[in-house]
């Protein structure tokens, strides 16, 4: 028989949404995916006609939610903000998003959004990477501030953007207020060193 | 010595702090002063313009004179020592101010110490108190995106969901943070004051580290209380972040004012406030420079004098508090006459035994009762008795105490714009720092700060007032 795309769509769609119940309720780790499947009302089997693992099936996840940050984002914007500010509203709209699933946000994306090159990379990962960065890029391009070469600055930018989310993702302080000024404090070296005309 | 040229035609007197420090040894194998070289090269870092930066040159400078008085203070401590010693001090001392340096440029504690340090006054002559002033009044660029997600963790909402109106640019540098104008959806103009995230934490680590940085003070015996003030600092800054404790006192210190007394302590608005969010009524009026600016008459000079010397009385009185941060930024003259007090950030309350000491000494002093007077400066300065003080040293903080206590004691009009009183209290300070006599009850550093404050305040507004009378007015024992 075969499945049609709509058909699969739902299918992947039941599968994101139990695993988001599971994963919040009852935590990643304890989590299978066998249970995800039984919530999910599929075989078990199935599961991984859709997501190969456990962790591209979190990354999925959690792909998403990047991306309604990057709608936030995009919502929030007032057109009076700095390249700074910009950037720092790109990050924190997504931070905010994926708060719900900080405790497992650091093995996930360790696993999948590596800047390590890895033989079998998670597409999600690897797509959700490319639309962050491709946002930094449009963003620093409506300023007209870079003065150095692009795959520079990206690369500058995502080890920044990692480091931010590996702090975040193990910051105790109340909201995670320690990552907000972390996140301040990274965009100004940013910003301040691809704008530098000295270099 | 190299000053910063750059930095003087802006107007920024960094010769004046390194001119501050003392000649000290000169370390041959550089062939100059290494302490003036590494001061000289902190201060002619290239001052940052765009506003991206601003604050970390606010920063700095405040670093700087927190370099200007720890050399100062160090320097004294190594007096009679050999050379070899000295020239190990040297090095000490030279990795501690390049590691405070770099602290300069975060934000935080440094800052908050150098301003506070800068409130002493053998660190800041005269001529460079108005700068000083001026940084403090100075916004540090939180920027709007930021101040919308402090408020998304505070409130759940953005500015704009909560106020009518909210001014994304700060209007002035508060404790820690910055302060907006806004206007509520019932049409109260207000004031919000909102923290930088995680200055708990910031405050706590930089004063970890200025431990670390005076470590080799520690073998000098009376150098080691310099740790326990320290300390004090910590939970005095560390209190500031907590914006709900600080409306908490000032809906009560509002309370201790009536109409008549002319002095205002602005309604807090609890509902727009959190422990990182402090939203209170919006005063207008001017801060002492542009008063003075404006060539008030003597009448209105003394006016103002009067005011901020009852409202610190008044809440040392009721509140058993030191309103520990007197710097002008927390002073506002109303155009209609009254006293506006701004902030309450800063403020160290006296424990019951502090309390008790303290009326024990005032009254000492009142009565002329030198016998306790001096019991009571060796507790103070951590003594068994006044027999096991250097007589040099009792002598100098009977003098202290003596100047300190000068106006409240003289019945009838004292005139705090009399120079040669307000250079005394600095020739004293000075002898003590020289000295070394920094042994005492960490209240003291909030004693002096505040003593200092009040004295900076009312001798640049050339008060003459009859403090005595406010004084017995005050005391509330």
């Amino acid at each position: 028989m075969r499945i049609t795309k709509e058909a699969k769509k739902k299918t992947e769609y039941k599968i994101l949404r139990a695993a988001e119940k599971l994963f919040t309720k009852e935590g990643y780790k304890e989590t299978t995916t066998r249970r995800i499947a039984v919530e999910a009302g599929i075989a078990a089997g199935t599961l991984f006609n859709y997501f190969p693992s456990k962790e591209t099936l979190a990354m999925s996840l959690l792909a998403e939610k990047l991306a309604l940050g990057r709608e936030d984002f995009t919502r929030r914007l007032t057109s009076e903000e700095s390249l700074s500010e910009d950037l720092f509203l790109l990050i924190t709209s997504e931070l905010r998003r994926l708060r719900p699933f900080r405790s497992f946000v650091a093995p996930v994306l360790e696993t999948t959004m590596s800047p390590f090159p890895k033989e079998n990379s998670c597409p999600a990962g690897q797509d959700s990477r490319a639309a962050h960065l491709d946002m930094v890029q449009k963003i620093i391009h409506n300023h007209g501030l870079s003065n150095i070469p692009e795959h520079i600055s990206t690369t500058l930018y995502w080890s920044l953007y990692l480091g931010i989310l590996a702090f975040w993702s193990s910051d105790t302080s109340r909201n995670q207020e320690e990552t907000l000024a972390l996140v301040d404090y990274s965009i100004n070296v940013f910003t301040r060193t691809i704008s530098d005309t000295s270099l | 010595m190299a000053a910063n040229t750059d930095n003087n035609k802006k107007g920024l007197p960094l010769d004046k702090v390194i001119q501050a420090i003392p000649e000290g040894i000169t370390d041959a194998a550089e062939g100059a002063d290494p302490l003036r070289e590494l001061i000289s090269q902190i201060s002619t870092r290239k001052i940052p313009v765009n506003s991206l930066t601003r604050l970390w040159a606010l920063g700095s400078m405040q670093a700087k004179v927190a370099v200007g008085y720890l050399a100062y203070a160090m320097r004294s401590s190594f007096s009679n020592k050999t050379e070899k010693q000295k020239r190990l001090n040297e090095a000490h001392l030279k990795a501690a101010l390049k590691l405070l340096g770099t602290m300069g440029y975060l934000r935080g504690a440094v800052m908050k110490i150098g301003q506070l340090l800068s409130n002493m006054p053998h660190v800041v002559p005269d001529e460079i108190s108005e700068t000083l002033e001026r940084l403090q009044f100075e916004a540090p660029p939180m920027h709007y995106s930021l101040i919308r997600e402090v408020f998304l963790d505070e409130f759940g909402q953005e500015p704009s969901e909560i106020f009518a109106s909210f001014d994304k640019k700060a209007f002035a540098a508060a404790s820690l943070g910055q302060v907006h104008r806004a206007t509520l959806n019932s049409g109260e103009e207000v004031a919000v004051k909102i923290q930088y995230p995680s200055m708990a934490s910031t405050i706590r680590s930089d004063i970890a580290n200025l431990k670390k940085i005076l470590l080799p003070m520690k073998l000098k015996k009376e150098s080691r209380y310099i740790f326990g003030h320290l300390s004090d600092v910590e939970t005095v800054l560390v209190g500031e972040t907590d914006y709900l404790e600080e409306a908490r006192f000032m809906i009560k210190a509002r309370e201790f004012f009536d109409p008549e007394d002319e002095i205002v302590v602005p309604k807090v608005w609890e509902e727009y406030s959190t422990d990182r969010v402090l939203t209170t009524d919006f005063l207008t009026g001017k801060h002492a420079a542009d008063f003075l600016k404006t060539n008030p008459e003597q009448s209105s000079r003394d006016h103002f004098g009067i005011l901020i010397s009852r409202a610190i009385l008044r809440i040392w009185g009721r509140a058993k508090t030191l309103y520990a941060d007197p710097n002008p930024g927390n002073f506002l003259f109303l155009d209609d006459n009254r006293l506006g007090l701004l902030d309450f950030g800063c403020c160290r309350t006296l424990s019951t035994v502090e309390w008790k000491f303290q009326v024990q000494a005032e009254t000492s002093l009142l009565n002329g009762d030198h016998e306790i007077m001096n019991r009571l400066i060796a507790s103070a300065t951590l003594f068994k008795g006044p027999e096991e003080m250097e007589p040099e040293r009792l002598e100098l903080m009977i003098n202290l105490s003596k100047w300190q206590a000068e106006p409240a004691m003289k019945p009838g009009v004292f005139n705090f714009g009399d120079r040669e009183y307000y250079q005394r209290g600095i020739d004293l300070y000075m002898e003590a720092t020289r000295k070394g006599y920094i042994r005492n009850n960490s209240i003291y550093i909030w004693w002096t700060r505040l003593i200092f404050g009040h004295r900076t305040l009312l001798y640049r507004l050339g008060s003459k007032i009859d403090y005595h009378q406010i004084y017995m007015d005050e005391r509330n024992y």
